[in-house]
């Protein structure tokens, strides 16, 4: 363990820490563009210039490709230090455009800050600035070269750590270029962490472009709901619109980045189409008069037909909260079902996973990354999983050996950043050499017994859930007994259902009486329900999430349920007693526009109450152990809560 | 006189491989193959202080002695013939005349090194020396000198031309091995050196035409031989001057170390062109800082050049004559250097054009008195950058400034150039 | 598209390397002289012969001084501006040329001839000025030999 001193600071850190790193283990951050955490050291910049007074190492040292030693005597504040930090700012700023008011990265941007940090404000240099042409990258990225610092960031993550071969440098000397060999859509499925990792404005959310500052945002630790992978996010709203959702590091999950789904398949949640206003036979209503109208209605559908005639149907969507809830509800409503699954195949699989599983077994992503082998069973990762399909590149690009046990899928998948043998079936996968494999599967719709077999197999496992709380629903599902709607359906033992955020399909339905639907999506069910309760997203409510290693992961309300402001309806500018006033809207309200949302669980909290019963926080019990889940923490794997069984 | 390269040599053709092995070619590899092992061979180049003849004269002998020599997978050995220092024209003067000293020092270093494929590493232009050393690699195989079981030993070694595109800047040692693998040329960071890890990740020596050519002779002679071919104690050997500017005849010659900067000048060059006045000169190659009359009767030896503030570098002399305006000429030097950037670090890549510009107005007497603070700024910083193109290029700059100040500050008091 | 005879030697130069794209140079500076300059086609057809994507071989392409992204005549006039030359008066060549040819740095003559770039030292320090004529070195030049040399090289194959 080197020993060395920083600013006066006595620092101990593990070899191979990075001076750079040592010092901001003490809280000592030494400006840098070119050092990402994640990616390897380019020493590029050169903006992190320390000197070195004392040890075996002597003066200007760049600390981010610098081991801390034993006996090291930094200096971060050192003139010397300082004036090299501040001649590279002022190179940078030769060829930098003056416009941060009119980029759209201004306030976010690590340029920014550390030129006014170094206090470079007088331009020495007489020469012109040099100029690049854009490339159109898509419609995800919006590209201007003119902003670039060349720090090598972005080619190290998309070639070294995705793996793309679409994205490059180019040129030489003063002309280096980063950009596509022509212009068009970046094929890499993760190049959206450009965005994030662009110290400067080169790279920008298009889809978000010059609609606020990033003081402006709203901002909480979130969850992407797209896959059972549970990445870490982080909304960026403003007026109740979600404007741009970026990475959020969790190293236990998705590290620093996220897949392009979770970053820019987020419309939905500003769709201005999105049900928001209870309904009750067609017309809109008053929130508390729905749910009035919903306890009522399965209070006399109980009276009418028996309890067990009634199921109450959830999905792998609901949080956990509501998932709990949802069985609370149906002992209140005098023991109707519960429903978390509506395929009975997706349940199946999904439920032989979560038994299978145990901390000793559940892979951890690390697992992944320093696999010897790894074999993927018939699944579309990019679809089921994207951001595994990095930890399994990092295996990949550290010598592991990669299988694919692909059936008939093969022509069907998405290129893998990865180099992999394909084989017929699982025996051709050498198992052997157990505790450093790890096989990928999707757990839904599997047989019970394949995934067994695999489990024997002594590997680490991992089954990606069906949809994104799949893990919570098997548990849940395990432990109510549940039984999944379609046999319920085909056995004739239900005749109606109330869904909470439950896309089931319409064919299932037919001769099912609908009494209520709480959603924020449309469907099937909303068509058929007379009681509509929208609910809140992801974004706009707190929950929990368990993803397919059974790490249950908080995420927080990122912003107030609600029509985005931009673009709402001029009805809104008037009120039941006075007219619409198109400028300026002089109505003053108090409820906000379309924001008449709740969380699916508070709406089951409420159906408790009127039902007679008494609503229990959702936490409690066995479940008591993840009251206090820190949103910013890694999250906790439920085996180590004894939450497995 | 009896010196190791140029002994070969043909005015206006090559040498044919009967003539080099009449004139004892190949008889180094001989005696290595008939009685020394790998370590003789390493120890007789170790003992001759042969130093490397690509610009930073490191020893030879200890750059080998850092191949790790248990490790598995295979080594490495690349000749670095990119020769694009401005000023530097000897390598190509030597292949262009003789392949062969090369071919036998490589395989000698091969064998050294227990290396089985080695690669010729060269510059774009070269198309002539390349072919040149493609044949003598056949003729040198078809000998059993190369190839398979070299004279009928169990030792294989083979030979191949990597031709390069064009960059200055896969001179350096760790970007021409990213240049051989196919990647882009930019330096890798040191360490881990190549030595320990280089192409593909083996380890890897990376030696100048010059310094691999002088092997031969070393093993055939003996290390002592070679130490005392050199005028000063100190040296070691003879080294390829090539002479351009403004001298009477521009000539690549070899000469023994420690030949004097005026008896190189006097003697082989014929003395100065047109009877004008040696003002100064680069001794090695674009990257080194200026010498002054004073320096005429310098001995050229890597220590001695140090210690007078310059380097003997690649031993490409550019001489200067009271005609010529120094900044401009650091102008041109540092325009070579700023196009040549391979981009990869700040103060490289941004630094030079600034330093261009600079220098650009104070040659059209634009100057200020602000720019010389600024110059100096970037002679001292740009040290600090990825590989050793940066602080090269500032090596002219600094003797500019310290050498020659009054003739910068001329130009910005007069507001113009005061040579033209 | 490259001749069948042209794409089989140079798969055979592929196979031949260690790894495939230790093979770039050689196959971009083929195709260059089989297109006179490294088309957009010549780009994906070297992509396609070293399995590295176009924009790998870009990377590679737009770093090297001689290999042309753009069109250039028939015969690329490289004429060196380092500091022997220099020293050699090679500005008073590098003006005698753009003015002989109509072109500046850069320019393609009308006929589409000749392209001239200025370039960096070519090692013939001993001979300067010295130039290249579509690959061919020059050196002592003066505007007479100048005339010669574009004479010569015109009429040469
Ligand atoms: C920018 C730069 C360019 C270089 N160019 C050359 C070159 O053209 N030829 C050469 O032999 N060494 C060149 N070198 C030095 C090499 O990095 C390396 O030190 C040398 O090839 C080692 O050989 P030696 O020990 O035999 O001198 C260059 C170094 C730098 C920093
Ligand atoms: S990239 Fe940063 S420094 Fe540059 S203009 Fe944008 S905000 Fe300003
Ligand atoms: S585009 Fe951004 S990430 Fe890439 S080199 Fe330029 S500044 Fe760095
Ligand atoms: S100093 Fe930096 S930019 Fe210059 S050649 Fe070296 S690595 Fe490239
Ligand atoms: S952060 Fe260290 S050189 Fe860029
Ligand atoms: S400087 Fe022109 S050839 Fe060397």
């Amino acid at each position: 363990m080197p020993k060395l001193i920083i600013d006066d600071i006595p620092v101990e850190v593990a070899p191979g820490t990075s001076v750079l790193e040592a010092a901001r283990s003490v809280g000592i951050t030494i400006p840098h563009f070119c050092y990402h955490p994640a990616l390897a050291i380019a020493a590029a910049c050169r903006l992190c210039a320390v000197k070195l007074l004392d040890g075996p190492v002597k003066g200007i040292q760049m600390s981010c490709a610098l081991p801390a030693q034993d006996g090291m005597v930094v200096s971060t504040t050192d003139p010397e230090a300082l004036k090299m930090r501040a001649l590279v700012i002022e190179w940078l700023m030769l060829n930098h455009p003056h416009d941060c008011p009119v980029c759209d990265e201004g306030g976010e941007c690590l340029l920014q800050d550390f030129t006014i940090a170094g206090g470079h404000s007088r331009r020495r240099y007489q020469g012109k600035k040099r100029t690049f042409q854009n490339q159109y990258l898509g419609e995800g990225i919006h590209h201007e070269m003119n902003r670039c610092i060349e720090c090598y960031r972005c080619v190290r993550f998309y070639r070294d750590y995705a793996g793309g071969t679409d994205f490059g440098v180019m040129g030489s000397a003063g002309r280096v270029y980063f950009g596509r060999f022509q212009e068009g859509p970046l094929e890499s499925p993760f190049s959206g962490n450009l965005v994030d990792i662009c110290p400067t404005g080169v790279f920008t959310d298009k889809t978000g472009r010059f609609r606020a500052r990033y003081w402006d945002y709203q901002f909480a630790p979130s969850i992407c709901q797209h896959c059972s992978v549970g990445c870490n996010t982080s909304p960026q709203n403003f007026q109740r619109e979600t404007i741009k959702i970026v990475g959020r590091r969790n190293d236990q999950v998705n590290g620093w980045f996220i897949c392009d789904r979770a970053r820019f398949d987020k419309s939905y949640l500003n769709d201005p189409q999105r049900p928001r206003e209870p309904r009750l036979d067609g017309a809109t209503c008053g929130y508390d008069v729905a749910v009035d109208a919903a306890a009522k209605s399965i209070a006399e559908f109980v009276r009418k037909n028996g309890a067990d005639k009634l199921a109450l149907v959830g999905s792998t969507r609901l949080s956990l909260e509501g998932m709990i809830l949802l069985a609370q509800l149906a002992e209140v409503a005098g023991g109707a079902k519960v429903c978390y699954f509506d395929d009975a195949g997706q349940q199946q699989g999904s439920l032989a996973a979560a038994k299978l599983l145990h901390e000793e077994n559940a892979a951890y992503v690390k697992d992944i990354e320093q696999a010897q082998w790894i074999s993927l069973h018939a699944l579309d990762l990019m679809e089921e999983g994207p951001m595994l399909a990095l930890a399994v590149r990092k295996a990949f690009l550290a010598g592991a050996q990669i299988f694919l046990v692909a059936g008939d899928m093969l022509p069907a998948m998405k290129v893998l950043p990865f180099k992999y043998t394909a084989v017929e079936t699982l025996d051709q996968v050498p198992f052997e050499g157990g505790g450093k494999g790890v096989i990928i599967c999707g757990a839904g719709s599997k047989d019970p017994d394949l995934l067994a077999e695999m489990a024997s197999s002594g590997a680490k496992l991992v089954m990606l859930q069906p949809g994104p709380n799949g893990f919570a629903a098997a548990l849940l599902a395990q432990q109510h007994a549940a039984v999944p709607l379609a046999e319920l359906v085909a056995a004739r033992q239900v005749q109606g259902v109330v869904c909470f955020e439950a896309d089931v399909p319409e064919m299932l339905l037919s001769d099912l009486e609908v009494l209520a639907n709480a959603d924020w999506r449309r469907g099937a069910v909303e068509a058929k329900a007379p009681i509509f309760l929208p609910t809140t997203t992801w974004a706009e409510s707190d929950g929990t999430a368990i993803n397919y290693e059974g790490r249950a992961q908080r995420f927080e309300r990122s912003r107030v349920a609600g029509l985005p402001l931009k673009g709402l309806d001029p009805k809104y500018y008037g009120s039941a007693t006075e007219a619409v006033s198109l400028h300026p809207p002089r109505v003053h309200r108090k409820d906000v526009p379309g924001g008449a949302e709740r969380d699916a669980w508070q709406v089951m909290a409420q159906l408790i109450e009127r039902l007679g019963g008494e609503a229990l926080e959702p936490f409690s019990g066995k479940w008591r152990a993840l009251r206090n889940l820190d949103p910013e923490g890694e999250g906790v794997r439920i085996f180590e809560m004894g939450l497995g069984e | 006189m009896d010196l190791p390269l140029f002994r070969h040599n043909r005015p206006n053709r090559v040498v044919t491989f009967d003539e080099y092995r009449e004139e004892g070619g190949f008889e180094g590899l001989k005696k290595a193959f008939s009685g020394m092992s790998p370590n003789d061979v390493q120890q007789a180049v170790l003992d001759s202080g042969l130093r490397g003849r690509g610009g930073a004269g490191f020893a030879t002998g200890r750059k080998w002695s850092f191949v790790p020599r248990d490790l598995p997978g295979p080594r490495w050995l690349i000749c670095n013939c990119d020769e694009m220092e401005p000023g530097t024209y000897k390598d190509r003067v030597l292949l262009e005349h003789n392949p062969y000293s090369l071919i036998e020092g490589m395989t000698l270093a091969c064998y050294a090194l227990g290396v089985r494929h080695a690669f010729i590493f060269i510059r774009k232009g070269y198309e002539k020396a390349a072919a040149n050393l493609a044949r003598g690699i056949e003729e040198a195989k078809k000998a059993g000198l190369l190839g398979e079981h070299i004279l009928g030993s169990e030792h294989s070694i083979e030979l191949d031309l990597h031709l390069s595109a064009g960059r200055y800047i896969c001179g350096e040692e760790t970007a021409l091995i990213n240049a051989l693998e196919g990647k882009r040329p930019n330096p890798r960071s040191k360490p881990p050196f190549p030595a320990v890890k280089g192409l593909w990740q083996g380890p890897t020596v990376v030696n100048n035409v010059e310094t691999l050519a002088n092997v031969p002779a070393i093993v055939a002679n003996g290390a002592a031989w070679f130490k005392g071919l050199a005028l000063n104690p100190e040296g070691a050997g003879s080294k390829l001057f090539c002479v351009s500017g403004s001298v009477k005849n521009r000539a690549c010659i070899e000469l023994p170390i420690g030949t004097t900067l005026g008896d190189i000048i006097d003697g082989a060059c014929g003395g100065m062109r047109d009877g004008k006045k040696f003002k100064a000169c680069i001794p090695g190659g674009a990257s080194t800082q200026f010498l002054k009359p004073e320096h005429w009767n310098l001995p050229m030896d890597y220590d001695t050049v140090v210690k007078a503030g310059s380097r003997l570098g690649s031993g490409g002399i550019i001489v200067f004559d009271e005609g010529h305006c120094l900044v401009e000429a650091t102008l041109n030097l540092i325009n070579f250097f700023a196009r040549e950037s391979c981009g990869w670090c700040t103060p490289c890549r941004e630094g030079l054009p600034y330093v261009k510009e600079i220098l650009t107005r104070i040659e059209n007497g634009r100057g200020e008195e602000d720019d010389i603070t600024i110059l100096r700024e970037h002679v001292k910083y740009l040290n600090y950058t990825f590989c050793a193109l940066a602080p090269g290029a500032m090596a002219p700059l600094d003797g500019l400034l310290r050498d020659f100040e009054d003739e910068v500050r001329e130009h910005i008091v007069k507001k113009k150039c005061p040579l033209k | 598209m490259i001749p069948e005879t042209l794409k089989t030697s140079l798969q055979a130069r592929v196979a031949s390397a260690i790894t495939a794209r230790e093979a770039a140079v050689d196959v971009m500076k083929e195709l260059q002289a089989h297109y006179g300059w490294l088309t957009d086609e010549a780009v994906q057809e070297a992509a396609a012969l070293l399995g590295l994507s176009p924009l790998q071989v870009e990377e590679l392409a737009t770093f090297y001084e001689m290999i042309y992204r753009r069109p250039v005549g028939k015969k690329v006039i490289h004429v060196c501006d380092s500091i022997s030359c220099w020293c050699a008066d090679c500005d008073k060549i590098i003006q005698y040329l753009k003015d002989k040819l109509g072109v500046g740095l850069g320019g393609t003559t009308a006929d589409g001839m000749f392209t001239l770039v200025p370039c960096c030292c070519m090692g013939m320090c001993g001979d300067s000025p010295a130039m290249s004529v579509g690959g061919v070195p020059y050196g002592r030049l003066t505007p007479e030999l100048v005339d010669e040399i574009l004479e010569a090289e015109r009429h040469k194959p």
